[in-house]
């Protein structure tokens, strides 16, 4: 069971996602806004965080999240990120994964709206598999 | 506390106009006069033109070495005022040249104008000593500072075109006022100068032959700026309109991209939601909620494909403002490419896409050809008949661009329907009995994609035979 937070201001999208990851056993939190959520992981990390792009008022305000995560150099900087998009992959002019980077899109991993509910939980899985590698091998080396 | 009524309030006054709706120029424009780098262009083709005057004038002098030409045509050349003339010009020339290339380096136009006018008043000056030792009241010579007027009234306001009139009036009158004195020595190309002498001791004829020539400058200054500074204004509302239309074109791709996304969001949450409940999060389902949920997963399905070629269509036009992202690009990887995305639907119908790919290139933004591929190909398996056979060719094309051609053994388009195929949302009964979920939209992404990379497309098509679509690309050195 892990600690998911979903980061979107679309709030039946969210529930969605949420009502589907809780039936798969994991504990889920939502957040409407992007300033809220740094304070949010800092006092509790979750295991991944499902994060929208656009936000009122900020149609960047999720790379900037994601990108302040990823410059931080504790804790922060390993939670695994999957970001919604909006663009489709069929029409090549979506994200691919060569397009991750740390600054340029500073994602573990991302999903194409609309969002297949089957991708959805094959790609939680994974990144959970990874953040927990990832911790273990942190606590190895110190 | 102070009652909510009597709290301070901020305010914001609507713009009557959006502030960025229109580009601004990126030239300083006075409708008065031609923009500086126009003018700077202009400065280094007086300079060539000045070099064919200094020739015809080199050339004059050294008729001077032929005194017989005075017998024989009755004129009196002289070596020394053109050579020493051609000689002054040629070196004033020179330095125009090097200063205007400063310019040109430099980027800095404004020193356009000022080089145009000291090149006018030394011309005028050179001019007025051809005209003094020509014959300034006997020959027609003084009418050609009607050349520099009529250029000044072409690249200067009516109020500088003016100034070199009136500078021209005032070297001529100048000029006959000192001869007339005695203070500038006789002159004059003819051998005899009985005519001179007998214009001089005609106060009459001086001032006939002087004014006349002033009033046929002035009405020729009047007619040629006043139609110059008619043809600078339209021109400038040309630009004008022609920066408000490209203005309007952004404003309109932008605000579709902007929909598009708006509506993206919404479907994304009723996709999610019906998914939520056909995958049984919900608990089970009556039968007839399930078929409910599934037409309304198919409606969804549909119009986020629609958003999707809108957003597609959207891209297209606004990045036509920009070639950066033109690239030389490989046509059989994109064919490639656009054929492993269309196999899971060509295995879901049951239709065998077969293709003959040899290597060919060309230029362009790759996303669009990787879009305009994919649109055809998916056009090419979706109205085949069940069972049926696409293919799909790649040739070099000799001495021109690549030809691909993509054909389907379908449904066809009936011959007079053919020209409308590309219209946005356009669509045959045929196709919409064949396939509902189609938008209308594909062929319009790939008119325009074709539009933009200089594409030929040929279609041939018949009802119930199937539909070829021919494209000719530009070749990798070539671009649109």
């Amino acid at each position: 069971m892990a600690y998911i937070m979903i980061v979107d201001d679309d709030d039946d999208l969210a529930k969605a996602f949420a009502k589907v990851l809780t039936d798969a056993h994991h504990e889920v939190e939502i957040e409407a806004e992007t300033s809220r959520v740094l304070e949010r992981i800092n006092r509790r990390p979750p295991d991944l965080v499902i994060l929208d792009v656009m936000f009122p008022g900020n149609s960047s305000a999720g790379f900037e999240l994601a990108r302040d995560m990823r410059h931080d150099h504790r804790q922060l900087g390993e939670i695994p990120i999957l970001m919604l998009t909006a663009v489709n992959s069929k029409f090549p002019t979506g994200f691919s994964e060569r397009d991750i980077d740390a600054d340029w899109l500073p994602v573990t991993d991302f999903v194409e709206k609309p969002v297949d509910l089957g991708v959805l939980m094959s790609k939680v899985s994974a990144l959970l598999q990874r953040g927990a590698s990832a911790i273990e091998r942190s606590e190895r080396a110190q | 506390m102070a009652p909510v009524s009597s709290m301070p309030r901020a305010s914001y006054e609507l713009p009557l106009l959006p502030g960025d709706a229109l580009p601004a120029s990126t030239v300083p424009h006075t409708r008065a006069s031609l923009p500086e780098p126009l003018l700077l262009q202009n400065v280094v083709w007086f300079c060539r033109v000045r070099w064919i005057v200094v020739a015809l004038l080199a050339l004059f002098g050294l008729m001077g070495l032929f005194p017989q030409l005075e017998r024989v045509l009755g004129l009196r050349v002289h070596l020394h005022w053109p050579i020493v003339t051609a000689v002054v010009l040629a070196l004033a020339n020179l330095g125009f040249l090097t200063h205007a290339r400063l310019l040109a380096k430099s980027g800095s136009p404004p020193g356009a104008r000022a080089n145009l006018w000291t090149q006018i008043i030394v011309d005028l000056a050179a001019l007025t000593v051809v005209v003094h030792y020509v014959g300034s009241l006997e020959t027609y010579i003084a009418f050609a500072y009607l050349f520099h007027i009529v250029l000044a009234c072409i690249f200067f306001s009516r109020l500088e075109s003016f100034g070199v009139a009136a500078m021209a009036c005032v070297f001529y009158l100048a000029c006959v006022a000192l001869e007339v004195a005695g203070l500038l020595p006789g002159a004059g190309l003819y051998a005899d100068n009985a005519l001179r002498g007998q214009i001089e001791r005609t106060p009459g004829v001086v001032l006939l032959s002087a004014a006349s020539a002033l009033v046929v400058w002035l009405v020729v200054w009047y007619f040629a700026s006043h139609l110059s500074t008619m043809v600078r204004e339209r021109d400038s509302q040309l630009d004008e309109t022609n920066r408000r239309l490209v203005g309007a074109q952004r404003e309109k791709s932008r605000h579709m991209l902007l929909t598009a996304h708006e509506l993206k969001a919404p479907f994304a949450a009723i996709h999610a939601n019906v998914h939520l409940l056909l995958h049984g999060h919900c608990g089970d389902l009556p039968t007839q909620a399930t078929e409910a949920l599934n037409r309304i997963a198919g409606r969804c399905r549909r119009l986020t494909a629609q958003i999707q070629e809108m957003l597609q269509l959207a891209n297209i036009e606004a990045s036509e403002e920009t070639s950066s992202r033109w690239t030389d690009l490989d046509l059989t990887e994109a064919l490639r490419w656009s054929l492993s995305e269309v196999q899971p639907l060509a295995e879901e119908r049951e239709i065998v896409v077969e293709h003959d790919l040899r290597s060919a290139r060309t230029c362009g933004v790759e996303d669009h050809v990787k879009m305009l591929l994919l649109n055809l190909l998916s056009n090419a398996v979706i109205y085949s008949n069940r069972d049926g056979r696409v293919n799909v060719r790649c040739l070099p094309g000799a001495g021109n661009g690549p030809i691909v051609t993509i054909e389907d053994h379908g449904i066809g388009i009936p011959a007079e329907k053919l020209p409308r195929i590309f219209e946005e949302y356009y669509r045959t009964v045929e196709a919409v009995r064949h396939n509902k979920e189609s938008t209308g939209l594909g062929l319009a992404i790939v008119r325009r994609v074709a539009e933009t990379h200089g594409i030929q497309i040929r279609v041939e098509s018949a009802a119930g035979v199937g539909t070829r679509f021919i494209l000719r690309f530009s070749s990798a050195e070539g671009s649109a």
